[in-house]
């Protein structure tokens, strides 16, 4: 098991090389000048020049490169230029608002799509599972900004019930934190609902067809048990991985809703440091994100074993 | 079991829909109900959604709105606008101008105290206002070789290389405007700004919560001026407790959030949304003035370096068109050729408007044909980042190619925009849209490392008009700067253009000013 995990960590190195080789290759070529946005539209090109020089960017991009891996591996991400503070800390700070709300939007996603994804399965064929086949359908083709709106329109504008936008920390009160957080959850749940549930409901009915479901069936167990302890578990392997997925986008790929809900989490700090060719902030974010991936790739593998004792065995 | 969760959850639905046709009404119905009680209570704090998170609030580093917005609640300078854009003394006393215009001696107010307690003198004011000359684009290229000492505790100098016209208006004007702060901020400042925000304004720099918001609150010490409020000038007292400033890109997140009352004030409120908000009857829309479009030309390179392109090409500009498509709504544009604003009596000027919206088709194609243009390809450079310059930029396309011309249009995000401006041989017109500038030589149109503009004439008006003796003979050159611009077309404008903001309708004794002005206003529960 521990010599399972040291060989997954070791193959990071070259991943996060070439992620890193990548991203500072992207940000720097991109055209664009961090000084010229930070000096505003009227600056003189020889004040862009100092502010530059002034910032170490003058320096040829090799030196550069091997500068900031060189601090990174020391856990120093750099300096963010616009917000005049450790990457680390930018970084850090606008976490929170996005785990936050990646476990709330999961939690929605999974108390709506696994009853519907086991019920359709359930009830495969039947006009209730052709209903809610096309509802999830909809639900993976209505893009998260549209719902999100309307779901702010609704129960912000005219209901009045949830704030439209903005955040505030847990430690101000945890419905309070709440409250901000659930229409952005729901907006992004809601299609990470659509897609598990069609998942639970495939990989489901692949299980109740299984000898052994009908083996515990004909012995007379409860319905309810068949499908929860023997056919769920069963099919719960392919499922996982969806859910493990899906986070990952979650923390990393909630840009639109959090621009629209106005959290300040990872997805506006990345928006924001593009338009402020904030390039240490945006390599940072993007060596993190990674890092962020596989690791939830990791944890998902880990929970396999968890869940599925033959897993546990076959490494052994 | 499931069949009874999955009927509840459709109730549940059914239930939020009709609560949604209910409470539509009703909070009408309640809203008029308060109306009419006589006793007004006050809030405390103050929400503003604003555009973007500023860089800084070091307003002599920046020319960003946002930035200089809040700062001017922080910071105070030594003169600043009333609203007929007359410089007036709010942190100095006085001024006394020597015979030959070069000596500048300001007496300042006594017992202004900072934010951090400390009384503010003549070595504070000195330190701030070099500061100024040396970091701000503005000062460095308009006050060449000028610099304050201080003559006794309250009293400081500005001697002058040459003499100037503008000298007060250009310490009064926001944009890079000289705050003074405490010598000791300057003195431990980071080349790239300072980092503590103390000044002597109404209010103080109490958090800024990196994209969510800054937070002000108010400086029970501060002693106002005991003139009328005028602009940024006179009365200034704080009436709410805490400012907030949160930082807001998404528009209808802005709009949303006054109609919530969520925020109390929404600026650069979007020109489609213009009529939707008028609607409203609880929202009160502003306009204001904005500034110019304007049309920048190559003038260097590429086939309209050559001056008889550009006047045929001009001839068949018809700039209401381009305007309608930006601005939407005829109450948010006018068609004028002033460069500087045309409410400033000052400068206001129609000198070359025999050359300006045109929009004859039949002398273009003449003149056209007489210039020599073989199908040579013309750039546009545009940014889909600000709205009203990409309409702007397609509506020129389409116009020129009416005209016979090749264009193309280059679309790019905002830095990068920026950057290919600077690159004489990438583009050919370009259209920004500029906020308005005190003094023509403030004016991005005759900056030369704005677009390229390489004239000897306009550098040598430019120095007439602020050498000048009287207004009235600045004006008379300035007519003559403005005319010779139109017939050499470096740049031409396409029209005035109006801000927008929304407030709710629970504010009192608002001023909009360049922008909202938050001191001397109340926000009623």
């Amino acid at each position: 098991m521990l010599s399972y995990l040291f060989k997954r960590i070791y193959s990071l190195i070259p991943v996060l090389f070439v992620v890193s080789v990548a991203i500072f290759l992207i940000v720097h070529i991109t055209p664009g000048d961090p000084a010229a946005i930070i000096l505003g539209m009227e600056a003189t090109e020889e004040q862009i020049a100092s502010l530059n020089e002034e910032m170490g960017l003058n320096e040829p991009i090799v030196k550069q490169y091997l500068l900031w891996v060189g601090g990174v591996l020391q856990g120093d991400f750099g300096q963010s230029y616009f917000m005049k503070e450790p990457v680390l800390d930018s970084i850090l700070s606008h976490l929170g608002p996005t785990i936050s709300l990646a476990i709330l939007a999961e939690i929605v996603a999974l108390i709506i799509a696994i009853p519907i994804g086991i019920f359709a399965a359930y009830r495969r064929g039947s006009f209730t599972d052709h209903t809610l086949m096309v509802a999830t359908l909809l639900g993976m083709a209505v893009p998260s900004f549209l719902l999100g709106l309307l779901l702010m329109l609704s129960f912000g504008v005219y209901l009045q019930w949830l704030p439209i936008a903005g955040y505030k920390p847990l430690t101000e009160g945890l419905w309070t934190h709440l409250r901000y957080l659930i229409l952005p959850a729901l907006s992004l749940g809601a299609i990470q609902a659509a897609l598990v549930a069609r998942m639970t409901r495939s990989s489901m009915l692949e299980v109740l067809n299984k000898n052994y479901v009908k083996t515990a069936r004909s012995k007379g167990v409860k319905e309810h048990k068949v499908i929860t302890k023997h056919a769920l578990r069963n099919a719960f392997l392919p499922i996982l991985t969806v859910i493990g997925q899906s986070f990952g986008t979650l923390v990393t790929g909630a840009v639109v809703v959090e621009t629209i809900f106005n959290l300040p989490g990872l997805g506006q700090l990345i928006i924001n440091s593009i338009e402020r060719r904030d390039f240490a902030v945006i390599q940072g974010i993007v060596l993190f994100v990674t890092l962020i991936y596989v690791f939830i790739n990791l944890i998902v593998d880990l929970l396999y074993g968890v869940i599925d004792p033959r897993v546990r065995l076959e490494r052994k | 079991m499931n069949r009874k969760f999955l009927g509840v959850v459709f109730l549940l639905a059914l239930l939020a829909l009709t609560a949604i046709g209910c409470s539509n009404n009703d909070s009408k119905a309640g809203k008029s109900d308060d109306n009419s009680s006589a006793n007004v209570s006050y809030k405390d704090e103050i929400n503003i959604a604003v555009t973007a998170q500023p860089p800084t609030l070091d307003s002599a580093m920046t020319v960003s709105q946002v930035a200089l917005d809040i700062a001017g609640n922080i910071f105070e300078t030594l003169y600043t606008l009333n609203e007929d854009y007359e410089p007036t003394p709010m942190l100095a006393e006085s001024v006394d101008i020597s015979d030959d215009g070069k000596t500048y001696t300001f007496k300042l107010r006594e017992g202004i105290l900072f934010h951090n307690g400390k009384e503010m003198t003549s070595e504070d004011v000195v330190a701030s206002m070099n500061r100024w000359l040396e970091k701000s684009s503005r000062a460095k290229s308009l006050l060449e070789n000028a610099n304050f000492v201080a003559e006794d505790p309250y009293t400081v100098v500005l001697n002058l290389e040459n003499a100037a016209s503008d000298v007060l208006i250009i310490m009064a004007s926001q944009a890079n405007f000289p705050a003074i702060m405490p010598k000791e901020i300057i003195d431990s400042a980071p080349a790239e700004g300072v980092t503590e925000y103390i000044g002597t304004g109404p209010f103080q720099f109490e958090e800024w919560k990196q994209d969510q918001y800054i937070k002000l609150s108010k400086y029970d010490e501060y002693q106002a001026v005991d003139e009328e409020a005028s602009g940024f000038a006179g009365k200034k007292e704080a009436f709410v407790e805490d400012v907030f400033y949160h930082f807001v890109t998404d528009h209808s997140t802005r709009i949303a959030g006054i109609q919530t009352g969520e925020y109390d004030i929404a600026d650069n409120i979007p020109t489609e949304s213009y009529e939707q908000l008028n609607s409203i009857d609880d929202i009160k829309v502003y306009t204001f003035v904005g500034g110019t479009l304007t049309m920048f030309f190559n003038t260097n390179e590429g086939v309209l370096a050559d001056v008889n392109i550009r006047q045929a090409i001009n001839a068949a500009f018809n700039m209401d068109e381009i305007l309608l498509a930006s601005f939407v709504n005829e109450e948010l544009y006018s068609l004028d050729p002033s460069y500087m604003n045309p409410n400033q009596i000052q400068w206001a000027s129609d000198a070359g408007k025999e050359y300006y919206n045109q929009a004859d088709l039949e002398k273009a194609k003449t003149l056209l044909a007489d210039a020599g243009y073989n199908g040579e390809e013309i750039t546009l450079l545009t940014t889909q980042d600000y709205a009203e310059m990409y309409t702007a930029t397609t509506v020129v396309q389409e116009q020129l190619r009416q005209l016979g011309l090749n264009v193309k249009i280059e679309n790019y995000d905002f830095p990068t925009f920026l950057e290919t401006k600077n690159d004489l041989s990438k583009w050919d017109i370009f259209i920004t849209s500029n906020g308005y500038q005190l003094t023509p030589p403030q004016l991005l149109a005759v900056n030369p490392d704005w677009a390229g503009l390489n004239d000897a004439n306009v550098a040598e008006l430019l120095t007439q008009i602020r050498a000048a003796d009287s207004p009235e003979e600045a004006k008379a050159k300035w007519d003559e700067l403005q005319g010779y611009l139109y017939e050499t077309l470096s740049s031409t404008v396409i029209g005035q253009y109006n801000s927008i903001l929304a407030t709710t309708d629970k504010l009192e004794g608002l001023e909009v000013f360049e922008a909202p002005i938050i001191w001397n206003t109340k926000v009623i529960e």
